[in-house]
């Protein structure tokens, strides 16, 4: 049994005993259940009127009801979604530590410090993934319950690329709210991070150089705004990537170097 | 000499506070060492710098022989530890909080889960979500995660918080016999007369600052009884009782005299005084008071 295991062994056990996993996923299964309601909408223009707001805003948000619509809309839901309810699991696996005062039982222990971190990454990675993926195959059962026209293997690799991508790339901007829920030592500061990120993400795309902010990138990549193509460069990646890669380093640091007065 | 606690001028300054200054310990093993010292006195944040969970601002921190590095590394196989007030992971139960220990201590053998909630009297709550257990039995489960690897060291903060007064005394069997064994206990409270019962030796911080260091000398001298004499010649007082073979001293114009006869008998005391002329205006045993020391030296009056 090596710490790292140790250390994975427990983080997984707190995930599988804790409700906020089935939350967080039953929150993420809105998206394609609320854009299959959408689709059913579409389908029927006439009854899509007499349903007042909700016809309207079905209209305004996919058009039509066939499955590039519908993949659309998981896409954004899946950028902009994920962008709050991954954040929230971070949160929670990192944040819980200082609210529940068990960050000291983490500590001073044959099992390193590094060892730990690393383990709430793998499960927060896992985790999410697994939300994006099931969000996707429940939208792809949802879609084929509603029975709506455009379906083809091109699509759905497109599509496939569209909301897995979206996912990784909201998934491997969490490791800055994860130093936020621990130098922050607790919920607050990190929730009030991730609604400031997520606003300023939407001001950028809609400036127009969301291509260089990170947490505009994900939902510019899933379509949101148009074509990637226009709004992404490789740069785009590259910021994701060092914007992961810095809030890894940050937060590693920090749990090896912060005083511990919790 | 290698001891299992050893600082160099230990401090730690948040600001303009002075949280610990220059504080020098040495435990030695086997030894029960009570950390008394007011709220807010350093305690908490020295045990902290001795988990190295908080780096000094300067000074430095030897535990069983070993300096503690940075990233908080550290001889942690051979050290339990409890810090403020218990924890436990609430949705998870006593038993699954004590085997996420015994995988974070690295122990392969799953019955010392067992074996400690046995030693702590939480067996029967081991089903139980620790989020649902009393302030004592959480207690209970936090002395369990510190003991689960039988360490060489035990770094308890307040480990009598929340126990009902059975429970204070299991756990005052319970240390004394892990250090009769050859376990370190070093041990913080602000409830002297707990401390007083188990320590070996107690160590009194102040401000920051370790102002007393009793050692089981000095410690005995506390815990002894002795017969105070007050005499208004106290110094022909004192010339007569030595001269009867009582081992008298004078301190604050009064006569201390620690025999076993003159305890038992001070009768005797009384007889002898008013026959010499100088009849005795308090006489009284009363035991030295450690409280009262305390009281003393961190500025406080009782």
């Amino acid at each position: 049994m090596n710490t790292f295991s140790s250390a994975l062994y427990t983080e997984s056990l707190k995930a599988f005993r804790s409700k906020v996993p089935l939350f967080t996923t039953l929150g993420f299964l809105i998206a394609p259940l609320v854009g299959g309601l959408f689709m059913i909408i579409l389908k029927d223009p006439e009854a899509a009127k007499s349903m007042g707001l909700i016809g309207t805003k079905a209209q305004l948000t996919t058009g039509t009801a066939d499955w590039p619509s519908f993949f659309n809309l998981l896409a954004q839901a899946e950028a902009v979604g994920g962008a709050i309810l991954f954040a929230i699991v971070t949160i929670w696996v990192f944040g819980r530590e200082f609210s529940d005062r068990t960050v000291k039982e983490l500590l001073s222990l044959p099992t390193s410090r590094e060892a730990i971190v690393g383990a709430k990454f793998t499960v927060i990675a896992t985790w999410t993934f697994f939300m994006t993926v099931l969000s996707f195959g429940v939208g792809l059962l949802v879609g084929d319950a509603v029975v709506i026209p455009g379906w083809s293997g091109e699509l759905f690799r497109s599509a496939t690329v569209d909301i897995l991508g979206a996912g990784v790339l909201t998934i491997l901007l969490l490791p800055l709210v994860a130093f936020i829920a621990s130098s922050g030592r607790g919920f607050m500061p990190a929730f009030g991070w991730t609604i400031f990120t997520v606003a300023l993400a939407q001001i950028a795309a809609v400036m127009g150089w969301g291509g260089w902010l990170p947490w505009s990138i994900p939902a510019l990549f899933s379509g949101a705004m148009g074509p990637r193509t226009e709004s992404l460069g490789i740069h785009s990646y590259v910021i994701v990537l060092l914007a992961s890669a810095f809030g890894l380093f940050i937060t590693f640091y920090w749990w090896r170097n912060a005083d511990q007065t919790r | 000499m290698n001891y299992v606690i050893e600082t160099n001028n230990l401090s730690k300054q948040y600001g303009d506070v002075h949280a610990v200054q220059n504080a020098n310990l040495q435990v030695n093993q086997g030894e029960i060492f009570g950390f008394l010292g007011l709220n807010g006195a350093g305690k908490t944040t020295t045990i902290r710098m001795l988990l190295g969970m908080i780096r000094p601002s300067e000074g430095n921190v030897k535990v069983l022989g070993q300096a503690l590095g940075r990233g908080g590394s550290g001889p942690w196989a051979q050290v339990g530890h409890l810090v403020e007030s218990p924890s436990a992971y609430p949705e998870l139960t006593v038993r699954e909080n004590l085997d996420i220990a015994r995988r974070l201590y690295r122990l392969k053998n799953p019955k010392v889960v067992d074996d400690v909630m046995e030693k702590l009297f939480i067996a029967s709550y081991s089903k139980r979500k620790a989020g649902t257990l009393s302030m004592g039995n959480l207690q209970r489960l936090g002395l369990a995660r510190a003991m689960i690897h039988n360490p060489s060291l035990l770094i308890l903060d307040e480990p009598a918080n929340g126990l009902d007064p059975a429970g204070v005394v299991e756990i005052r069997e319970l240390l004394s016999n892990l250090a009769k064994n050859g376990v370190t206990v070093f041990m913080s409270s602000h409830i002297l007369t707990e401390v007083d019962r188990i320590a070996t030796r107690i160590g009194i911080i102040h401000k920051g600052q370790i102002i007393e260091d009793l050692n089981a000398e000095k410690l005995e001298q506390f815990r002894e009884r002795r017969l105070q004499v007050k005499v208004r010649e106290f110094t022909k007082a004192h010339a007569l009782l030595t001269k009867e073979n009582y081992s008298a001293i004078i301190h604050n114009d009064s006569i201390y005299i620690s025999d076993a006869r003159a305890l038992e008998a001070p009768d005797e005391i009384a007889r002898l005084l008013v026959n010499a002329d100088m009849p005795p205006t308090r006489l009284i045993v009363e035991q030295q008071d450690l409280e009262e020391h305390f009281m003393q030296l961190t500025g406080n009056t009782k």
